[in-house]
């Protein structure tokens, strides 16, 4: 059985997926990248091997994708985080036209057609509306992510939220916790500031439909039910959206196959 | 010899037909080795870090070279180089200011010209000299354009560098001759570029430092340097006015746009990289330009003279990886 892999080295973590020769996906890894990006990627993607028995020698074509996907040295090719988010989530939903993925250090919306990107934009040079955003706002209100995602599902009332920068809007919330105002309205207004953040970038591109919600915080259904609400439509999600790009990777390593780049030793120092 | 700091283009012939030598100020800043260290000094001395570098790296390379007189665009340019005029003013640089009327009218065009004429104690016969001998000069960084986006042997960087230095002609008309006409000769022995992306960039000469060499490592060609070609004074005519309402930079984005129209189709351009300066006005004109072309458009921004970072260079690929699938 030939395996087609991708592997998603990202900021926060690193994904790795394996396609069989007929498109299903047989196994996935998941892993902190932490401060060795390069290591991460070659233990998680043995780690997704050793989950079915295989080994690297069944590996045809391997590409990688995400902040670190040009340190994988043992991959056929990299390909950039926009089309494999794009290609992954089309995977789910064929028919789709926009895609949102947000992930640890940045956020981006892809505007396609017929599958293909046609234009995509980012946010800022900083991680205002990211994973890591809501991660030190959830350390500052002493919550783990989960317990600030529930929150965030079940809030009634917000506070308004005016900072996006994540070292400002850290003291806007220790100033909101001095005085008093309750944690649910906190919270609930950190994840309305990012999804008005998120609609302003939807707006900024050409309106198609259905939009498909990828990346790992997408997980966090607070964060559907924000921008849903900002947005004022329901978005799509994906069974396991972190694995979006790790995905849309080892689907263009499934491409490459019939393009007669396969690989012919491996290496993974 | 008298030389003359220059904030951007202004008719040069006056300044050369005077025995001048013209010096743009933006080319002495961004090749300066120590171009950070400029902004870093003018921040210093209380420019805010929130206005564009360029202004800062002007100011700073004036006090670094010493120069004692400027000619300072206060119309068609930029508005913070009035505040920036000022400060020199104050700090004992002599200026003159010079202003393209926003209407493109050629009277008060005209009547630019003719002060700054004065100032420079010339006559237009003296101008009309410099002026035939400078197209002449004009006609090789036109051939080197050329040589880029119609024969590709030339890159877009040489394409670029060539063409933003006729702004100043490096101080040097004649030695800047010879060093066209010897690359060109160099350039016509060579083997042309086959990367398959044509990229068109608009907008002011970019502060990054290695834009043009990310391009190139991600197989796209830059065939198509609007401004800096808009330098060059690209369309030909033998009225000197008439030559500085043509250039198309200092008056209205739609006059501009018509010449992009123009190019990107001329230079068979796949997608288009708009630069806008961090702090910039100019930066709104994307709004204008992604509504009226049907090109792909990539805007990027620039802050410091430094190597793009990792987020912006993401962009970079992921536009050219978009680009490719839409080509096949």
């Amino acid at each position: 059985m030939a395996l087609y892999a991708g592997i998603d080295v990202g900021s926060r973590t690193t994904k790795a997926l394996l396609l069989n020769d007929e498109g299903e996906i047989v196994s996935y890894h998941v892993l902190f990248t932490g401060a060795d990006p390069k290591g991460a990627s070659s233990r998680c993607l043995e780690e997704c091997l050793r989950k079915i028995g295989k080994g690297m020698k069944d590996l045809e074509v391997i590409i990688s994708t995400g902040y670190g996907r040009k340190l994988v040295s043992f991959a056929t090719k990299d390909y950039t985080e926009i089309t494999c988010h794009a290609r992954g989530a089309g995977f789910y939903f064929p028919q789709l036209r926009m895609v949102i993925d947000i992930g640890g250090q940045d956020s981006k919306v892809i505007a396609l057609e017929d599958g293909m990107v046609l234009d995509f934009v980012m946010n800022d040079k900083c991680a205002a509306g990211t994973g890591r955003f809501l991660e030190v706002m959830a350390q500052t209100l002493e919550m783990s992510l989960e317990e600030l995602a529930q929150e965030a599902s079940r809030a009634k009332h917000a506070v308004p939220i005016t900072s996006m920068c994540t070292v400002f809007a850290e003291s806007e919330v220790i100033s909101l916790i001095a005085e008093g105002i309750s944690r649910d309205r906190i919270v609930w207004g950190l994840h309305l500031a990012i999804a008005k953040r998120i609609a302003s970038m939807v707006k900024r591109l050409p309106q198609g439909r259905p939009i498909v919600f990828t990346g790992g915080v997408a997980k966090n259904k607070g964060m559907v039910r924000a921008l849903e609400e900002a947005l004022g439509e329901k978005l799509l999600i994906p069974p396991d959206p972190q694995l979006v790009g790790a995905l849309g990777a080892a689907l263009l390593a499934r491409d490459l196959k019939d393009e007669g780049n396969r690989l012919n030793h491996y290496r993974t120092d | 010899m008298r030389e003359i700091g220059l904030t951007t283009t202004v008719p040069i012939e006056i300044i050369y037909a005077a025995g001048c030598i013209p010096l743009d100020l933006n080319n002495l800043f961004i090749t300066s080795p120590d171009a950070e260290k400029l902004i870093l000094e003018a921040e210093r001395m209380g420019f805010p870090r929130n206005t564009c570098s360029w202004i800062k790296g002007i100011w700073g390379v004036v006090k670094e070279r010493g120069i004692k007189e400027i000619v300072a665009v206060t119309q068609g340019d930029c508005s913070n180089t009035h505040a920036l005029i000022e400060i020199l003013q104050f700090q004992g640089v002599k200026v003159f200011p010079f202003a393209y009327p926003f209407d493109r009218s050629r009277e008060l065009l005209y009547a630019q010209m003719e002060q700054m004429r004065r100032y420079f104690q010339v006559s237009w016969e003296d101008i009309k000299r410099k002026k035939e001998e400078l197209d002449e000069i004009r006609a090789l960084a036109h051939e080197i354009d050329r040589l880029c986006y119609e024969d590709n042997l030339v890159s877009g960087y040489e394409d670029h560098l060539y063409l933003v230095s006729t702004s100043d002609m490096k101080g040097d008309p004649q030695a800047f001759k010879r060093e066209m006409e010897e690359f060109i000769k160099k350039a016509k022995t060579r083997k042309p570029f086959r990367e398959d992306l044509r990229l068109g960039y608009v907008g002011v000469p970019p502060i990054f430092t290695d834009l043009y060499q990310k391009i190139e490592a991600l197989g796209g060609r830059v065939v198509y340097n609007e401004l800096q070609r808009q330098f060059s004074m690209p369309f030909r005519t033998d009225d000197i006015v008439e030559q500085y309402l043509l250039y198309t930079y200092p008056y209205s984005f739609f006059y501009r746009l018509e010449d992009i129209k123009r190019e990107v189709k001329r230079r068979e351009i796949h997608g288009l990289i708009h630069y806008v300066q961090s702090f910039c006005f100019r930066q709104m004109q994307d709004i204008i330009l992604r509504k009226e072309l049907k090109t792909p458009i990539l805007t990027l921004e620039g802050d410091r003279p430094a190597p793009l970072d990792v987020r912006t260079e993401l962009r970079l690929e992921a536009f050219m990886e978009s680009l490719r699938a839409k080509r096949w």
